[in-house]
């Protein structure tokens, strides 16, 4: 488990999946209005909340990504990334067993773009094993005691 | 866990002011909630239109308008005959008074874009029907169908 905090790894796992979220965020702070559209192509959230999330998720992938990048508020960067790509999967879980192809609006707002549903669902998968890491196992120079009640 | 909860609420905080700050000065901003906004739906937003049948429109017709979803240079380069090039991200400033009102008096009007069909040319057409526009034809396929077809073009000018 030792490798798990080692610092080189956080660095490197953390440039990797701030990376994969700036990008992702980039193309929907220019232009949110096609996200609405694949938002409400999931068949999940009511009509209300779908301009909000539209709004401020891409914001919310920039800072994640510009935090998990840069190290600042590391930890907390990977505890909202764990909870967007667990929102994520559920999502995409629920149209893959509904047989649904879905635009995933992950790294554009172009909802012609339709994937497997599964095949998105595996995509984020490692990219949700590293951000767990980064949250359950801080590097060995900040490892604080309640650290350890995440780890199993 | 402590710095963990004040990151995370600090993260959360320079969301909601980076998220609201640019949906309130974004010209093309989103309603807060989202009540009235549904997806384009083919049939009542637009028509779905190929290439052939769009070219029949605009020589059988005086009033037809084609809308170029395109980028500057694109456009420049080739367009249908006629076209006129529009933005949809800077709508407001694009559709003057004047311009709605010659589009809401065509006869008919088709929207395209690059290649396959996209949510730009659908939500383009909502934009144009919710302001009093017929339900506008979107060219399946784009221009690149146009020009696939052997369609007449006008190249290397402007309107």
């Amino acid at each position: 488990m030792s490798v798990l905090r080692a610092r080189w790894l956080h660095w490197a796992l953390g440039l990797a999946l701030g990376g994969v979220f700036l990008y992702a965020a980039w193309g929907k702070i220019l232009d949110p209005r096609p996200l609405v559209t694949i938002i409400w192509g999931y068949r999940i959230l009511p009509a209300g909340p779908i301009n909000l999330m539209a709004i401020y998720m891409p914001w919310l992938e920039l800072v994640v990504g510009v935090c998990l990048a840069t190290g600042f508020g590391r930890r907390g960067a990977a505890l909202w990334a764990v909870a967007l790509l667990l929102i994520f999967e559920v999502a995409l879980g629920v149209n893959a067993l509904r047989g649904v192809d879905v635009a995933c609006g992950c790294f554009s707002a172009n909802a012609e773009e339709t994937h497997n549903a599964w095949l998105l669902v595996l995509r984020d998968l490692p990219m949700l094993g590293a951000a767990m890491v980064l949250l359950i196992f801080p590097p060995r120079r900040r490892a604080k005691p309640e650290a350890k009640e995440g780890r199993r | 866990m402590r710095a963990l909860i004040r990151d995370a609420a600090f993260m959360l905080a320079a969301v909601l002011v980076l998220g609201t700050a640019s949906n309130v000065l974004r010209a093309r901003h989103l309603a807060w909630w989202g009540v009235g906004h549904e997806p384009p739906a083919a049939g009542k937003d637009y028509q779905l239109v190929d290439p052939g049948s769009a070219d029949s429109l605009r020589t059988s017709l005086p009033r037809v308008v084609f809308l170029d979803t395109r980028s500057a240079a694109e456009f420049t380069a080739g367009h249908v005959p006629g076209a006129e090039p529009i933005s949809y991200t800077d709508l407001e400033r694009q559709l003057t008074a004047v311009r709605l009102a010659r589009l809401r008096a065509a006869d008919a009007v088709v929207v395209y874009g690059a290649s396959e069909e996209t949510d730009v040319e659908q939500l383009l057409s909502q934009e144009l029907r919710r302001r009093g526009v017929p339900p506008p034809y979107v060219l399946v396929g784009g221009f690149q169908a146009w020009v696939g077809a052997g369609l007449p073009l006008d190249e290397g000018g402007g309107r």
